[in-house]
């Protein structure tokens, strides 16, 4: 690390253009927005404020209760994700014949319009549905389920959606990171007979400790922001139990243009990223080297 | 071994299959100009199949223009996205200034604050700047994310002390040691932001629809959405069209592996 | 040398003056949705034709998919840059109007209001200011699987709607399979077609034994296995309803005949099987599933604009005009005499199913109506906490009379705080608008509606995300 007054400067001017853009394009949208949701912002007439009225209207509404319950559940698919993730990046990260194309394959359901992804699993969850026809064809199940229209299945329905999506970006991360990891060390490992399980525990995951820390940290926040399978599958429905927090914003927001809802309602989500945000900060950076 | 090889490819084949299976009903609907699109059960395999529904996509749109958009938007993105990014995550790595927690806090900040009205102030903001109708307008507002400048942060984490060290001792000036030395020791990682940058602008459509107002101007994203006009649309071209705007992408992803992949000499089996 | 320089300034000074006397060109631009490439020659027709007219005048005229028109609409209004015209359905109609993002076009209609249908305008009207130029107008017809009917014994297409859930029943019995799909997201507008009263002095009426009967009704049919269990709650069911009877799993399909046309595409095989009848009449007396699209003027457009804008939204919807767009587009005019036209009642020989349900259409087309409850604020979580309650005594989760007596519980609260906002703010008391929400029968007039059906394009549309 450097440091001095030629440094700072040099810093600042790296710094700058995606400063002023992010000034211009994230800082300023985001304070605006953050105002208006203590307003009656309505797009054409004039504004003004009205306090802590529309989070006292959300928190009085089942639907934003519901999601951000909801949107807290969903925390639990992290660990699937990136356990998943990262098996799936260890499995490819070899030169079998035909590699490339299973890695392709894992990275199509990432590359998927999520209105494709809808219609696929609506089909597939659909009670005369692929999945329904397959249980029962082996005898798993005597009835059809039905799966989307069960308000306990429905949402974990929408999770598995959810996972599905994610583990391709993320096997992508953990790939190129696992490229850092020096054959040496590996090879020093063999010759001492440390076995795969041990050499994967003591020499990859602690040199991956950085990308596990940020991949979590991002599917963290993915999961507490996720919307768009509940608007392609759902749409907060059966019996209003698949709305998440963010669901509900965009909902108000684009939907019906109650703007201030809208902010207030991810309002409330930010400081939920923030807290959990930090907490992972904390507990899961990696020691200093 | 061999017991091994083939268990490896069987789980490999399993969850491949999971993941592939939506996007080759698609494929087989697309290739089908035959029964019925929604029979039960399901097929799997193209009925009677041809090419006449990517036929009639091409004829019902105008592909190549759209097609065009969208390259031109992707690849602007990718290099300015790299460009400033890296730019903006080398400092936040390696070097020591005053308000550097601030900085990094506040493109931090970015991924955790709503950005609802995001795409409405920018669409003001936009228009004051006279960007409207033009890429620039489509590409700058979402061209540095906290999202990339993190990750690109944490590959220059990864670089040895050493090398930058020598480098100074040498006289290098900051920016010579960034694009000569930084830069390609970073490339797998570069790579990698880059083919999910592409993907994502690709997909993008909220956006270039917002500040293009020409449809002549609109990427593929948005293009597709002409096939399901109120009048007249069919199942089968809209999966063709889709599958047509999906390619490119599995294409690129394909072809651009061996730059994040390095190294597999003595990999890990 | 002298004089040269003064032929030149002369020239100029003339040059400059011919400049400023010609007419400055005003533009117009209007937006419609999902109209290219299949009603390219139309539009781009009315336009050269227009322009050729009026000279001074050009008309741009833009084409926007489905999914994108409402934020472009929202995006330019708000940055000030809106077009002339655009073209929406009648509940985006009243959430802008009610937003205050559409200009009135009282003044603009003029004397061609007796053009259009009474009816079109009349849906069209909110707070007592008319906000549209009627265009066209899709009416439901009932299309049923003949297969499916023969195999449950039925003959003949249900009249009304106990019709339809006992023929549903039925179907499920005999054939196992599902009869019907109503969109029991928009209960609210099944329950005021059938001459149900939702709010009734600015309380929740449907709690009532008679609106109990009717949810039981469907809870009934919903066991015996006849109405489609998936997505039968969906906030826009309509695409997973399409979709079964196209697959052969559903008896009958409440649909304008475009989605009849579409049905031909997909699936030839059905569409073979496919028979036709007008929707059935509530006994107020108004069809189900009526959908209005008009073209609005949005709110910010240039006032010294408006007499022309006017003009050319009075020629796009002429008598003529509307004809020869709804014999393309197989829907229904807006324009009175456009719709008296025999073309819609005539069935031309050897037609297939989507001919037939054109003229079945133009018999219910005089009694439709877009319908939805108007006048209160935030309606759509009411009606949502409405749904929820329906869906779990459909289903048989809650018994029915506690599930409405809950929702109407939460509709009461509601209801009573906006009551008293709005005594306080000296606006209309809800209590009064609402008291004509009880529809009365034939004619329909006033700011009673009932929520239309969808349209069959999904919310989502193809468009990708993936903020991973």
């Amino acid at each position: 690390m450097v440091s001095g007054r030629r440094t700072a400067l040099a810093a600042w001017l790296f710094l700058a253009p995606a400063l002023v853009l992010l000034a211009a394009f994230s800082f300023w949208p985001v304070g605006f927005g953050s105002y208006l949701a203590f307003t009656d912002y309505s797009l054409i007439r004039p504004t003004s404020s009205v306090g802590l009225d529309n989070f006292r209207y959300i928190f009085d509404n089942e639907m934003f209760v519901t999601g951000l319950k909801n949107s807290l559940v969903f925390l639990l698919m992290v660990p699937f994700v990136q356990i998943g993730a990262l098996g799936l990046a260890v499995l490819v990260n070899n030169r079998l014949p035909g590699i490339r194309l299973f890695r392709a394959a894992f990275y199509v359901p990432v590359v998927t319009t999520v209105s494709v992804v809808g219609i696929m699993w609506g089909f597939m969850f659909h009670e005369q549905g692929a999945l329904n026809y397959m249980l029962m064809a082996l005898r798993f199940v005597d009835a059809p389920v039905g799966w989307l229209s069960n308000d306990t299945l429905a949402l974990f329905c929408i999770m598995f959606v959810t996972l599905w999506r994610g583990l391709g970006w993320y096997m992508v991360m953990y790939l190129a990171a696992l490229q850092a990891v020096p054959a040496e060390m590996q090879e020093a490992a063999i010759l001492d007979g440390a076995s795969r399980w041990q050499r994967f525990w003591k020499i990859t995951v602690p040199m991956l400790h950085p990308t596990i820390m940020v991949c979590t940290i991002l599917s963290v926040l993915a999961a507490l922001k996720a919307y768009q399978e509940v608007d392609v599958l759902t749409q907060g429905g059966p019996m209003n139990s698949t709305f998440t927090a963010l669901y509900y914003s965009y909902d108000q927001g684009l939907k019906h243009l109650k703007l201030p809802r809208a902010l207030a309602a991810s309002f409330v989500v930010s400081v939920f990223c923030v807290g959990i945000a930090m907490l992972c900060l904390r507990y899961l950076k990696p020691r200093q080297k | 071994m061999k017991t091994r090889t083939v268990l490896h490819y069987a789980v490999l084949c399993a969850i491949a299959l999971v993941c592939v299976f939506p996007f080759w009903w698609t494929v087989v609907t697309a290739l089908s100009t035959e029964g019925n699109v929604f029979a039960f059960p399901p097929t799997f395999w193209p009925k009677s199949p041809s090419l006449a529904n990517f036929e009639e996509a091409f004829r019902v749109i105008p592909f190549l223009a759209f097609f065009k958009n969208s390259v031109l938007i992707a690849a602007l993105t990718v290099f300015w996205k790299l460009a400033l990014c890296s730019m903006a995550a080398y400092p936040l790595a390696r070097m020591h200034f005053r308000g550097r927690r601030l900085v990094f806090g506040l493109i931090l900040a970015t991924l955790v604050l709503p950005s609802e009205v995001n795409f409405l102030v920018n669409f003001i903001t936009v228009t004051k700047l006279s960007l409207v109708d033009t890429y620039a307008g489509v590409i700058l507002p979402n061209v540095v994310t906290a999202v990339a400048i993190l990750l690109l942060k944490q590959a220059f984490e990864e670089v040895p002390q050493d090398l930058i060290d020598a480098a100074r001792v040498d006289g290098a000036s900051e920016w010579i040691i960034f694009t000569r030395i930084m830069l390609p020791l970073i490339a797998p990682w570069l790579a990698t932001v880059g083919i999910l940058t592409a993907v994502e602008a690709w997909n993008e459509y909220i956006w270039p629809s917002i500040v293009m107002s020409k449809p002549d101007e609109f990427p593929l994203s948005v293009g597709v959405l002409y096939l399901r006009g109120t009048f007249g649309s069919s199942t089968r071209v809209i999966a063709a069209g889709t599958v047509l705007t999906i390619l490119p992408t599995l294409a690129a992803f394909l072809f651009t592996q061996r730059y994040f992949m390095r190294g597999m000499d003595g990999a890990v089996k | 040398m002298k004089i040269k320089l003064l032929l030149t300034a002369l020239m100029a000074l003339g040059a400059a003056t011919l400049v400023a006397a010609a007419p400055p060109v005003q533009k117009i631009e209007f937006w419609t949705f999902s109209m290219k490439p299949k009603f390219t020659p139309y539009f781009e027709g009315l336009a050269r034709s227009y322009e050729a007219a009026h000279p001074g005048i050009k008309i741009e005229w833009v084409d926007f998919p489905w999914d994108i028109i409402q934020t472009k609409l929202v995006t330019r209004i708000v940055a000030g840059t809106p077009p002339a015209l655009v073209n929406l359905n009648v509940p985006w109609a009243d959430e802008f109007a009610r937003d205050g993002l559409l200009t009135p076009v009282d003044e603009l209609l003029q004397g061609a209001r007796q053009r259009y249908l009474a009816s079109t305008l009349e849906d069209l009207t909110f707070g007592g200011k008319t906000y549209g130029f009627p265009m066209y107008s899709n009416v439901a017809v009932i299309s049923y699987n003949t297969d499916i009917f023969k195999a449950a014994g039925l003959t003949r297409a249900p009249n009304s709607l106990d019709e339809q859930l006992a023929f549903a029943r039925q179907i499920a019995q005999r054939t196992g399979k599902a009869g019907l799909c109503p969109a029991l997201s928009k209960i609210d507008g099944l329950m005021m077609q059938q001459g149900l009263p939702v709010i009734k002095d600015g309380r929740a009426a449907f709690n009532s034994p008679a609106h109990v009967a009717l949810v039981a009704k469907l809870a009934a049919t919903y066991k015996a296995g006849g109405l489609l269990k998936d997505s039968l709650f969906a906030e826009d069911n309509f695409p997973a309803a399409i979709d079964a009877y196209k697959g052969g799993r559903l008896g009958m399909l409440l649909a304008p005949p475009t989605a009849v046309k579409r049905i031909e595409t997909d699936a030839k095989d059905i569409y073979a099987k496919t028979g036709v009848a007008p929707a059935p009449l509530g006994p107020t007396g108004i069809a189900d599933g009526g959908w209005l699209v008009h073209f609005a003027v949005p709110a910010g457009v240039d006032k010294k604009l408006l007499p022309q804008i006017g003009e050319f939204a009075r020629y796009l919807t002429n008598d003529a005009n509307q004809l020869a767009f709804a014999k393309q587009a197989s829907v229904y005019p807006a324009a009175a005499e456009a719709a008296r036209d025999p073309f819609f009642l005539a069935v031309p020989p050897g037609a297939g199913a989507a001919e037939k349900a054109v003229s079945a259409g133009a018999v219910s087309m005089p009694h439709s109506h877009t319908l939805y409850v108007s006048g209160v604020t935030d309606y759509d979580e009411l009606r949502r906490s409405l749904v929820k309650a329906v869906e779990a005594g459909v289903t048989g989760r809650q018994d029915i009379q506690q599930a409405l007596d809950a929702a109407a519980a939460i509709w009461n609260k509601k209801l009573a705080r906006q009551s008293k906002l709005s005594r306080i703010q000296g606006q209309t008391p809800i209590a009064a608008q609402l008291a004509s929400s009880q529809p009365a029968l034939m004619p329909l007039s006033g700011p009673s509606r009932i929520w239309g059906q969808t349209p069959n394009a999904a919310q989502a549309g193809w468009g990708a995300g993936g903020i991973w």
